[in-house]
């Protein structure tokens, strides 16, 4: 299977009155076609502007960006245009995300008629084909956003960002705003268009549960940098990172006989402005030692298991 | 209606009833909830959106808005007394000092104009009538003690992170140490490292202290970790509940094996996932008889027709549906 889009040492800083915010730093991974590749990590790690920034809803610092083999990290007009037909999201709120003056109908069929490749007739058919294909009823049709719940709005979302059949697809936690009975729908749901469209999906959430249920492949992050990337079992079975282990600990298990011991953090994370170089984590991590205020590289331990810890091997 | 002996039970809840009035519609949001906590227990109140579980503890504060809702039927008794024939000056002595509750949203449950310490410390003058100056030491140990450094008593909540102001509030809660902790979805706004710091404290609390602890969640990993005994709650009532081997080890109605259903397994392989079928129910328009009829899979015509009783399963684990324990 190819790769359908590569990210290259891709960076993100944003400037602020107190310097530079490093909120995506030298971030290098890969997706291949129909997979799904699922971002974790806490408020502030800078997934979502990951996300956005690979979308270029946000402009790039730095790195490569390359789609279907093709350098997209500096389009700009009429390719861009085309790359965004590609390359679509759904957001995490759909409650800020919908126009609430626009009804279920003009929503999905905003971006068919923008996109100016289809007929008047072309539009209405694809915008009932798409309310079938993500479960809205029809009567729904002329109903504003306000009168519906938090699962139907979501699947307005899932089909805007459809409409114009994309390779790709950011979801930006989309099912964290939803009640579980709920949220295992559109999870359902999003996998069976998946398989149906061949579309790949990058994966934003910080559900540790729902990302492992989605994913193909997991990167872990934390504070702007990729500590660990694996096989979403593989990272479940053998987490390898002092970061990646304490995340894991920490998810509450339904398992009432089984208590697992939990590894907790010291402290908060810290500021993402101007950091000092080396892993992000060794503030907090109980293995840091000098090395690990130097740059680190992922390194591959097993196969497709990248980890960034030059104490690894020590710790094991 | 029979008083409970005070040595039995800290909190009972009996057969609460609770509706909202909004735009001429009756919104029945609790419909005969009932539980009873002992010192030192920990009740998992679980539910979805909507299910009333909130509505519940703000009843048992006596903090709802009065319109919209009202409290139509049932009784809170907190060591024997109920809450509800109380006046208001008894309330207020109650609130925050007996009984206390931690709001769901750190970030709009703290005013953002005082220092964070002040507001600890509002607490402890209002409840033990002392000076800010002798309540000033309280208050910061109280921040210690949540993990929080003295130092930073005097800064304001925009200059904490979400974790930090979650762990204001539960050391605001915390201040005149409550016989009842009511904590509303604690740590849903944080993120899962930093709700292991809040889970592990709330667990402190319970071998340290005795606080019985009434925990509003949807999350029924937080529930195996940190209570003794669960109550289900959907549609306004109590479906299942049980001690947490119970509930666990044996969900029997057919909405709690849904919830379990519905989330990813961290260990099992799984392509798909069985959602519960539909909706919640429109509170302002219950189903007959049992609410959860038109998702169930199980149910049949005698289910549409009267309000279900419970029926006790084992001693203590108590189900309201017609068919379990029938074909299991």
């Amino acid at each position: 299977m190819e790769n359908i889009l590569e990210v290259q040492h891709l960076k993100k800083y944003f400037d602020t009155s107190r310097g530079k915010l490093h909120a995506v730093d030298d971030v290098t991974f890969s997706v291949k076609r129909g997979q799904t590749i699922g971002v974790v990590g806490e408020s502030g790690c800078g997934k979502s502007t990951l996300g956005r920034t690979i979308i270029h809803l946000l402009e790039s610092t730095g790195g490569k960006i390359l789609f279907n083999g093709e350098d997209i990290t500096k389009v700009d007009g009429a390719k861009l245009r085309e790359v965004r037909e590609n390359m679509q999201i759904i957001f995490q709120d759909p409650y800020s995300s919908l126009n609430p003056r626009f009804t279920v109908h003009d929503t999905i069929r905003e971006p068919l008629a923008l996109s100016g490749r289809f007929t008047k007739e072309e539009i209405e058919e694809q915008t009932a084909l798409l309310m079938e294909k993500v479960g809205l009823a029809s009567r729904l049709n002329i109903s504003y956003p306000h009168e519906l719940d938090g699962g139907r709005r979501q699947r307005i979302g899932v089909a805007r960002a459809l409409a114009l059949n994309p390779q790709f697809v950011v979801c930006d936690e989309p099912v964290s705003a939803l009640d579980v009975s709920i949220q295992a729908q559109i999870l359902n749901l999003m996998r069976d268009l998946q398989e149906a469209q061949q579309l790949t999906y990058m994966f934003i959430t910080h559900d540790l549960s729902v990302v492992r249920f989605i994913s193909d492949t997991i990167c872990v992050m934390y504070l702007g940098q990729l500590v660990e990337t694996s096989p979403a079992k593989e990272l479940f079975r053998n987490p390898l990172h002092p970061y990646t282990k304490a995340l894991l600990s920490a998810i509450p298990s339904t398992d009432i006989h089984n208590r697992k011991q939990r590894i907790i953090l010291k402290g908060e994370i810290a500021s993402p402005i101007n950091p000092k170089p080396g892993c992000r984590f060794a503030a907090r991590c109980s293995y840091a030692c000098e090395k690990c205020f130097e740059p680190q590289k992922l390194e591959e331990m097993s196969a497709e298991h990248f980890v960034s810890c030059c104490r690894i091997r020590e710790i094991g | 209606m029979n008083e409970i002996k005070k040595e039995e039970y800290l909190l009972s809840v009996k057969d609460l009833e609770v509706q909202y009035t909004a735009g001429g519609e009756v919104i029945r949001a609790v419909n005969g909830i009932s539980f009873d906590i002992r010192k030192g227990e920990t009740l998992g109140l679980v539910g979805e959106t909507g299910a009333g579980k909130t509505t519940v503890a703000k009843s048992i504060l006596r903090i709802l808005p009065d319109p919209p809702a009202k409290v139509v039927g049932g009784a809170v008794y907190l060591e024997g007394k109920n809450i509800f024939k109380m006046s208001e000056k008894e309330v207020r002595k109650i609130r925050g000092k007996k009984i206390s509750m931690v709001f769901q949203d750190p970030m709009t449950a703290l005013n953002p104009v005082y220092t964070i310490g002040d507001q600890i410390a509002e607490v402890i003058r209002v409840h033990e009538n002392i000076k800010k100056k002798e309540a000033y030491p309280k208050a910061a140990a109280l921040l210690e003690m949540v993990g929080i450094p003295a130092e930073r008593y005097s800064e304001y909540p925009h200059q904490f992170s979400g974790g930090m102001k979650q762990r204001v509030v539960i050391a605001m809660a915390l201040a005149c140490n409550p016989e009842v902790l009511l904590a509303d979805e604690p740590t849903t706004a944080l993120d899962v490292t930093i709700q292991a710091q809040v889970l592990d404290m709330i667990g402190k609390l319970k071998t340290e202290f005795h606080t019985s602890m009434i925990m509003i969640t949807h999350d029924l990993g937080i529930v195996a970790e940190v209570c003794d005994k669960v109550a289900i709650v959907y549609a306004g009532e109590v479906v299942e509940s049980g001690t947490i081997e119970d509930i666990y080890d044996h969900p029997s109605h057919p909405y709690t094996l849904g919830l379990f259903s519905s989330v990813p397994s961290l260990t099992t392989e799984e392509t798909r996932l069985r959602p519960i079928p539909g909706m919640p129910p429109n509170p302002a328009d219950l189903p007959s008889g049992c609410c959860f009829h038109p998702r169930c899979e199980r149910a049949c015509e005698e289910c549409k027709e009267n309000r279900i009783p419970l029926t006790e399963l084992t001693p203590g684990h108590y189900v309201r549906c017609l068919k379990t324990g029938k074909e299991v």
